[in-house]
């Protein structure tokens, strides 16, 4: 008798840890759903469009499990829900409990939004990478939750490495082995070399307008070893490293390495560059890969490879570091929300492994430790092995390279001063020295404004 | 007396005040019926404007609210940097040149187009429908529509050049880039927009000119070009100037044509006030002296409507 109540309670004991196991290995959970809300109506304001809606379909989760309901007062495009917020925050119309938010516009918004440490606890805010969680903090106080990341990589093509003649062509005209590049430098003489004998329609793409070229500059400059501002907020990106990062990308243009309408050219316009196959190497953010990827839309699908970015320029000196500029989506409370509580719980739903899991599977890169490793055993399956290549690799770069824009509230601002002289500086309107020194007048005039010198 | 008499003779003051009031409640009376009509407006429209004529000599910025705030030492600080900054003149320059070609450019292309579609005898409707088509369309999916005509990669230009064999390789010309083609781009897209309204009206008033003078004129022999010339032309000037009044007031529609097509760039080379307006007061959120160019442009704005105005009226009088 004793021995088969010792036996039921080990089969027992064995079920329930087989259960706990699976619950562990088994289906990602939700969270945020521990507070009964009946009653309680939550808005949100959030960004729209494609496939950013849908994780908002398990919002139905969270309102059966909590009764609340929640209500979705604007769903718009990154630009636009950028302009509601300002006006509303500005007018103190921000009546919404949860609000979009994004690492590179944070900064502007910080004094209409309510810090979030008191509603999430240590444990639940360990879950997520750490090197973005240091993005939303400003003064120690934690202003987003993340939602998804991206950063580039280098995207290539794999027919101009794989070609043994190619190989061979490249080492007789420079001396070195043709390896995908890991420099500035080397993508440089690659790119030239694939234009000037004929391999490619261009060398490299590159976004040439708005905050996308900002950004890519910023890239350049910082992996170069250069910093935009110094300690004391003066621009410092007309220094020795930014001339020699602007005169790079002049070069490329006056000699045809990137498109002759690079200063039009925003992401859509640099993806087809690449997925028609005319680009022979890009940095490209990792939401593109599933386009890339799709034989009913790129003539590139499958003939191309991922690499860590790029160092920057050997001018850097000892300083030259891998680019990562970075950013994540996120969710924030405005400081005007009227059940700020109610809007916690609504983004630790919509930050639990569960969603973020499901919204991973869509092709975003995610911000939570235990969502890489599901995606990333999940792809260990996948027909190319480039699919789980590409999540390692990414894992990597958030980890180690993760690089938002400078915290402050003037980085838009700042780049619509930058993007035109560097523009002109790409048309040839102006000299590398005197564009950048034109552009840091300027800046140091708005900063001036903005009041950082005292 | 009676009063009666007092009336009559006017010897006293009493009834005279009585009528005198009686004159003045007549007087105002409409006003006083088109007083809600007339707080309505002050409040939806003057209000704005004097608020953001106060705010220009302001330094606000959206998101600092405290910086609203009207101080006599920096009040025209806005219009200094204004009037010191390069780029504000470029695109007041651009904004001129954008107005004069797409405006006149517009009216020359409907007036030919309202002279064709005047003498169609079969299916001149259908036509007139078919006109009407782009003012159907938003001026911003206009814009999107244009910007793809004139990309460079995979623009119907482009393409259509290479097909015929007048370019060597595909995407040679970055047309919205190159100066002028930029502005180029830009004006062709507002004229396709420009067209349907001026040449509708100018088509009306072609129609509706008197058959008798162009008979006299064919009995005294006077060729196509001189009727239009001398009698179709300086006719149509009371329906032109309504044509073009009605399109100088509305081509700030075209912001945001410009705005999708180049956004006022590469290098400035495309910014019209709109654009930078946009781009000081919404995305730099520097209200203050986003309210500034703003008012300048209401100038401009002003300066146009007055000139057409004053044209409409002296063509109306040598009529």
């Amino acid at each position: 008798m004793l021995h088969k109540a010792r036996l039921l309670i080990f089969i027992l004991v064995l079920m329930l840890g087989t259960g706990l196991a699976a619950q562990d290995m088994g289906e990602p959970q939700y969270a945020g759903l521990d507070m009964d809300l009946s009653g309680v109506n939550i808005r949100m304001a959030n960004i729209g469009g494609g496939t950013y809606e849908v994780m908002y379909e398990s919002i139905s989760v969270f309102e059966e499990a909590t009764g609340a309901t929640v209500e979705i007062v604007a769903l718009l495009d990154g630009f636009a829900i950028d302009q509601k917020l300002k006006v509303d925050f500005a007018t103190g119309a921000a009546d919404y409990d949860v609000a979009w938010d994004h690492t590179s516009f944070m900064a502007q918004y910080t004094d209409f939004l309510l810090p979030l440490n008191d509603f999430f606890s240590e444990e639940e805010l360990a879950a997520f990478s750490p090197a973005i969680m240091d993005a939303a903090t400003v003064d120690g106080n934690l202003y987003l939750i993340p939602r998804h990341a991206d950063i580039s990589p280098i995207h290539y093509r794999l027919d101009l490495y794989e070609s043994e003649e190619i190989a061979a062509e490249y080492l007789a005209a420079t001396g070195e082995e043709l390896t995908v590049p890991t420099t500035l430098e080397q993508i440089d003489r690659q790119a030239r070399f694939f234009v000037e004998n004929g391999h490619s329609t261009f060398g490299y793409t590159l976004a040439g307008r708005e905050e996308a070229l900002t950004g890519r500059f910023y890239e350049m400059h910082f992996a170069s070893g250069g910093s935009l501002f110094n300690e004391n907020w003066e621009p410092t990106f007309n220094d020795d490293i930014g001339v020699a990062v602007a005169e790079l990308l002049r070069g490329w243009y006056m000699d045809s390495i990137i498109p002759v309408d690079t200063t039009d050219l925003l992401w859509d316009g640099v993806a087809a560059y690449f997925c028609n196959g005319d680009t022979a190497i890009k940095l490209e953010w990792y939401g593109w890969y599933a386009y890339f990827q799709s034989p009913d839309n790129c003539a590139i699908n499958h003939n191309f490879g991922l690499a860590r970015g790029f160092t920057g320029l050997s001018v850097g000196g000892d300083a030259v570091r891998p680019s990562g500029w970075a950013g994540a989506h996120a969710f924030s409370i405005p400081a005007t929300a009227p059940n700020p509580e109610a809007g916690a719980q609504l983004i630790k739903f919509l930050s639990s492994e569960r969603v973020a899991y499901e919204e991973a599977q869509l092709g975003y890169l995610p911000v939570r430790n235990d969502v890489w490793t599901r995606i990333i055993d999940d792809a260990a399956m996948a027909e190319n092995p480039l699919d789980r290549e590409r999540l390692v690799l990414a894992q990597l770069q958030v980890s180690e390279d993760f690089k938002t824009p400078p915290l402050i509230a003037e980085w838009i601002p700042f780049s619509n001063i930058f993007y035109p002289h560097m523009q002109a500086i790409l048309l040839g309107d102006v000299s590398a020295q005197d564009g950048l020194d034109q552009a840091a007048a300027e800046t140091r005039e708005m900063m001036a404004d903005a009041g950082y010198y005292g | 007396m009676t009063l009666q008499a007092q009336v009559q003779s006017g010897s006293s003051a009493e009834p005279e005040q009585r009528f005198t009031d009686g004159r003045i409640s007549a007087r105002w009376f409409p006003v006083f019926m088109l007083l809600p009509a007339i707080l309505f407006i002050l409040v939806i429209l003057l209000f704005p404007l004097v608020y953001s004529l106060y705010v220009s000599f302001t330094p606000y910025e959206l998101l600092k609210p405290n910086s609203l705030k009207f101080e006599l030492a920096r009040a025209l600080r806005n219009y200094q940097r204004l009037f010191a900054d390069a780029i504000f003149w470029k695109s007041v320059g651009n904004t001129i040149v954008f107005l004069f070609l797409s405006i006149n450019l517009s009216y020359v292309i409907a007036l030919g187009l309202s002279q064709l579609l005047a003498r169609v005898t079969r299916g001149q409707g259908l036509m007139r429908t078919l006109l009407m088509v782009p003012m159907m369309f938003a001026p911003i999916l206009v814009g999107f529509q244009f910007r793809w005509f004139f990309n460079a990669n995979v623009g119907l230009v482009n393409n259509l050049l290479f097909s015929l064999g007048l370019m060597q390789e595909r995407g040679q010309i970055a047309w919205l880039v190159d100066e002028p083609l930029g502005m180029f781009s830009i004006i062709v897209a507002s004229i396709w927009m420009n067209l349907p309204v001026l040449t509708i009206i100018l088509l009306a008033g072609t129609l509706s000119l008197p058959v008798e003078t162009f008979e006299a004129a064919d009995v005294d022999g006077a060729s196509s070009w001189q009727q239009f010339r001398f009698i179709t032309f300086p006719l149509l000037a009371p329906f032109s100037y309504i044509a073009l009044t009605i399109l100088s007031l509305d081509i700030s529609r075209a912001f945001d044509i410009v705005r999708i097509m180049t956004d006022g760039g590469p290098a400035h080379r495309t910014e019209l006030i709109w654009t930078y307006v946009t781009r000081l007061a919404i995305e730099n959120t520097k209200f203050g002296l986003g309210s500034a160019m703003s008012w300048v442009t209401v100038v401009l704005a002003v300066a146009f409507t007055l000139y057409f105005f004053r044209q409409l009226v002296r063509s109306r009088v040598v009529r």
